[in-house]
């Protein structure tokens, strides 16, 4: 078995894709139509293009329960998956440049550097450094 | 305050407060990375810091979650992905990442990566041909 792909529900698959290229910078793998305006929608890290795929699934759209759980999580800050990159702070610089809003600004936490900001898709979403 | 806040308060108090061994975690791993290519020693670490190599040992599992000599040979074992998809030979790479037998540098590098080096180096072949 093998890790591949890993889920994040987004409100509206567009309007994700657009944050998480041109903001966040990842790049498209798969777009596939699935019918009802649903696609198959991955992307990968431009610096691990082989690695797992993101899947941005509209499954808050479609099951009441996710749509419930996500807004549990936005409401009490918790960020739904992380993303490791090699300077926190640079990032929320670049980040804050680009309009994104930030619900923890960088924050040493012992050996790892973290910030969380929200996708403008229903996730907070966590960045990680190791120091 | 959201809810995650402060958890991330809580955590920090109980298991990053002591600022000093924090310190003492980074600078093993820093010391690690930089100089992961030479038989390096917890020796001198141990001397620089004044505490004895089986606490700084206890000490950087407790924060990072593996032993200093684990995770040496993950950093190695990261050096020598890059290096032999840049087109070295397996033998260059595993001296020029420090290991000292071609035999140990297989078998761990097989035991991290599921593949030999010759099978990692093949797949990644067309980056061998751009080099």
């Amino acid at each position: 078995m093998k890790v591949t792909l890993i889920s994040i529900p987004v409100l509206d698959q567009e309007k994700a894709l657009q944050f998480y290229t041109k903001k966040l910078g990842f790049i498209k793998k798969l777009d596939t139509p699935l019918g009802g305006g649903n696609r198959w929608l991955t992307l990968v890290s431009k610096d691990a293009q082989d690695g797992p795929e993101l899947l941005l699934e509209p499954a808050p759209l479609h099951f009441e329960p996710s749509k419930v759980y996500q807004d549990a999580l936005m409401e009490a800050g918790i960020p739904y998956t992380q993303f490791d990159v090699d300077d926190v702070q640079h990032e929320y610089d670049r980040l804050i440049d680009l309009g994104v809003e930030f619900s923890v600004k960088p924050t040493e936490m012992g050996t790892v550097k973290v910030a969380v900001f929200n996708d403008t898709c229903g996730n907070n979403i966590q960045l990680v450094e190791k120091l | 305050m959201n809810f995650y806040q402060k958890k991330l308060k809580v955590v920090w108090k109980r298991l990053y407060s002591n600022q000093q061994q924090v310190d003492t975690a980074i600078s093993i791993r820093n010391y690690i990375e930089t100089n992961s290519d030479t038989d390096l020693k917890l020796d001198y670490l141990s001397k620089t810091q004044l505490v004895s190599k089986f606490h700084l040992i206890r000490l950087f599992k407790k924060y990072y979650g593996l032993t200093p000599h684990q995770y040496l040979i993950d950093v190695r074992i990261e050096n020598a992905k890059s290096l032999l998809a840049g087109g070295k030979t397996v033998t260059e790479t595993c001296f020029e990442v420090g290991f000292e037998s071609l035999g140990s540098f297989s078998t761990l590098f097989k035991r991290k990566t599921g593949k030999t080096p010759v099978q990692f180096q093949k797949s990644n072949f067309r980056e061998v041909q751009i080099q």
